[in-house]
């Protein structure tokens, strides 16, 4: 893996809330068009990692480089990068006031990249490629929770992001919703989207990764592929963490 | 006698004011040249012909205008009918006499002490509102010869027939104003008649204190009380009238001399001529035929006057809840800020606010500020001031709770399309945030506009104060509250079902 290839540089990352110290120091090289999945018992840190990613938290130490941009620095514009970053999250956060397709719009015509026709038409592509065309003009709280978390993903890429992150995207999904989302993720990887996925989903991870990340007590305690992580931990503590959910 | 700062100054006030009306016309009347000079809108064109045409000896004073205050409502002495018009002894009597010596009036009704410090100032010529002549108020007034003689008097309820002397109080309560000559006087036979003085604040509180048994009797100035029993009040006055104050009209000392011996001329001759009694008679004989209109006509008589009140309730509230609105976002906002001056600028805004008694807060507006000031403020000004602070304080905390009550993952999913804090508020937070408060506003709404009835210790003219006025001078509390709670309560279920509409058609 070449440096220019770097799409996400963690250096030293540390998160604190209050005196409870969530991340104790974390180094990780994320690459262009890798598919890198978290994975981890609760509490580990693994979402508070992901939120830093896009500085939804406020970073307490260390650096976080994204597309070259340092997180960290106060002049950095955080908008212009955050465009480039899609997120989903693990409750969808669909805004209830507006339609499916004012939901995918909404951004690309505030940030004036679109105007509304032509937003309109993405969104529609948007959703097609989620597999809900017809749902172009429905409120959020019409739609199950699988089809809200494939909206989610298509408001995401709206604004054509270089990166994906997923908060424990199926986490708060009835089991038979979860195929549906795990397949328009799966389509996403296919494609070669950059993507950090926080999961519970063990064999998704196993399939999709490039490489998997075992998350304990605010460190990276272990990382490699999915083979390795899986057939051959090293760990005791990802031992026993796997022995519990697989 | 309603307002509460006038009140305790009023029974010496009233005479001392009618003293002073009554030297003010007395000045216009005419006497003496000299004051013209002292008088700004004096004589225009005062020809000599009217007054020779009607064949009277002509004072000083005629031809000419003269502004003269009085109070706002001190029945039978000056009170606003139900047409809403200034009507009473004091003014059929300074009428009367500026008709007969010529001259012209222009009646300023603005309560009792704002009258004598308008006097005080020069804004106007004279005072009469029932002003007792007193050796204090002879430093700074030159009054008229009195023109109505006071005293208290002591009156029971109509049935009853048990009481018909001091002496018959014994071991009973009976019932005063509070500061007024009458209470002094039940003070001061108490202890020789072996009853109990309860103090209350205003005359129609004490006529239905007796009317509801709670005292057997009345002590109060004879002209109130006539007046009182010749409305049907339901009392009847059983003592003859002890000696009191004399009321007298007033000019500033030394000043409008024309004026006051116009007055005094002018009253002269109404007493010669029949025409003083009328006039007395008119507010004080007890006419048996005079029976009260039913409640219908009631309603009638009252409602030019309640709807006058009503439109300022309305305007109070509409102006009051438009600045709250304001202040409410403003501060509501910097409440949900980053920053820690803003959020402490807005606590301490919504602590004061909240933290003190609204009629606190009216008092220290219209009689405070200005007197730390000196600078004068309207009672509009000085009651919307009030409402809309405190609407705001509520307000900021609607503002504030809409927009903390909605999720927080909503900002967060905003921020991470890369919105920024201002578009993300404007287009998902605030849209839900709004939903969220509108029943708050609507009952804050409703609030508001109940409060308003407060501003009427403040003396402004809204609708409870109208019907106050209204009572002070018919004596018919019950009947006319619940015309102007029916009021109140038709006015908010029409706003409130609106507002629900609204609602509904807006936030789906």
């Amino acid at each position: 893996m070449s440096e220019e290839n770097v799409k996400i540089a963690v250096r030293g990352l540390k998160k604190s809330f209050g005196s409870n110290e969530v991340l104790k120091g974390l180094d990780v090289n994320i690459s262009e068009g890798e598919v890198v999945c978290v994975i981890g018992p609760s509490g580990s840190g693994k979402s508070t990692f992901l939120r830093c990613l896009n500085k939804l938290e406020d970073i307490t130490g260390g650096t976080v480089t994204v597309n070259g941009y340092d997180l960290t620095e106060p002049k950095v514009d955080l908008n212009a990068v955050r465009q480039n970053i899609g997120m989903v999250f693990q409750h969808f956060n669909l805004f209830p006031h507006m339609s499916v397709i004012q939901n995918i719009m909404l951004a690309p015509v505030e940030l004036k990249k679109l105007d509304k026709a032509a937003a309109r038409a993405k969104g529609m592509e948007l959703l097609k490629r989620v597999g809900l065309s017809e749902k172009a003009d429905a409120r959020p709280a019409s739609l199950s929770g699988g089809q809200k978390q494939r909206v989610a993903i298509a408001r995401a890429l709206a604004m054509n992001p270089g990166i994906m992150l997923f908060d424990e995207a199926t986490s708060a999904l009835d089991p038979e919703m979860v195929g549906e989302v795990l397949q328009v993720i799966r389509d996403l990887a296919a494609e070669g989207m950059t993507m950090v996925v926080v999961t519970h989903e063990m064999g998704f991870a196993r399939e999709v990764a490039d490489r998997v990340i075992f998350m304990d007590a605010g460190y990276i305690c272990e990382e490699g592929t999915p083979e390795a992580i899986f057939g051959n931990a090293q760990q005791p503590r990802l031992q026993e963490f796997l022995a519990k959910v697989l | 006698m309603h307002k509460l700062p006038p009140m305790g100054r009023r029974r010496g006030g009233t005479f001392a004011a009618l003293a002073a009306f009554f030297t003010v016309a007395t000045m216009f009347l005419g006497i003496g040249g000299a004051s013209a000079l002292s008088m700004p809108p004096a004589p225009a064109a005062a020809p000599a012909a009217p007054a020779a045409q009607t064949g009277i000896q002509f004072t000083d004073a005629s031809g000419k205008k003269f502004s003269v205050a009085t109070d706002t409502t001190f029945a039978p002495f000056e009170f606003r009918d139900g047409s809403g018009e200034l009507v009473g002894i004091d003014m059929d009597l300074l009428h009367a006499i500026a008709k007969a010596e010529g001259f012209e009036v222009d009646i300023k009704s603005l309560g009792f002490d704002a009258a004598l410090q308008a006097l005080q100032s020069n804004q106007v010529a004279g005072v009469i509102a029932g002003m007792s002549i007193t050796d204090e108020r002879k430093k700074i007034f030159d009054f008229s010869e009195p023109y109505f003689d006071s005293g208290v008097q002591m009156a029971v309820g109509k049935n009853n027939e048990d009481i018909k002397s001091y002496a018959d109080l014994k071991g009973k309560t009976v019932t005063a104003k509070r500061g007024s000559e009458g209470e002094t006087f039940a003070n001061s036979i108490k202890d020789q008649y072996g009853f109990t003085v309860k103090a209350l604040a205003d005359s129609a509180t004490m006529y239905d204190d007796v009317k509801a048994g709670n005292s057997v009797a009345v002590f109060d100035d004879y002209p109130v009380l006539a007046y009182g029993v010749s409305q049907n009040n339901g009392l009847k006055i059983v003592t003859e009238k002890e000696q009191g104050s004399s009321y007298g009209f007033a000019v500033n000392k030394g000043q409008n001399q024309d004026l006051l011996a116009a007055f005094n001329d002018g009253l002269a001759k109404l007493k010669a001529n029949g025409e003083y009694d009328k006039i007395l008679d008119k507010y004080l004989a007890k006419s048996e035929v005079q029976e009260q209109g039913g409640f219908f006509q009631l309603v009638k008589d009252s409602f030019p006057a309640l709807m006058k009140g009503l439109w300022l309730t309305i305007v109070a509230t509409v102006l009051s809840l438009a600045i709250a609105l304001v202040l409410g976002i403003l501060f509501g906002f910097f409440k949900v800020s980053e920053s820690k001056i803003l959020r402490g600028i807005a606590t301490t805004y919504v602590s004061i606010f909240r933290g003190t008694p609204l009629l606190v807060q009216a008092f220290f507006f219209y009689f405070g500020l200005p007197q730390m000031t000196g600078q004068p403020i309207d009672v509009l000004t000085a009651g919307v001031l009030t409402l809309s602070l405190n609407a705001g304080a509520y307000m900021t905390e609607i503002v504030r709770g809409g927009i903390q009550s909605v999720d927080p993952g909503q900002l967060e999913a905003s921020r991470s399309l890369g919105l920024g804090y201002v578009t993300s508020m404007r287009r998902v937070v605030v849209p839900q945030a709004i939903k969220i408060m509108t029943p708050s506003f609507i009952n804050q709404f409703v609030i508001t506009l109940k409060d308003t009835s407060l501003l009427a210790v403040i003396g402004f003219a809204e609708l409870t104060y109208q019907g106050q006025q209204i009572y002070a001078s018919n004596f018919r509390t019950g009947e006319t509250l619940l015309i102007v709670a029916a009021l109140y309560f038709i006015v908010i279920t029409i706003l409130t079902q609106l507002s629900n509409v609204l609602d509904r058609k807006f936030n789906k």
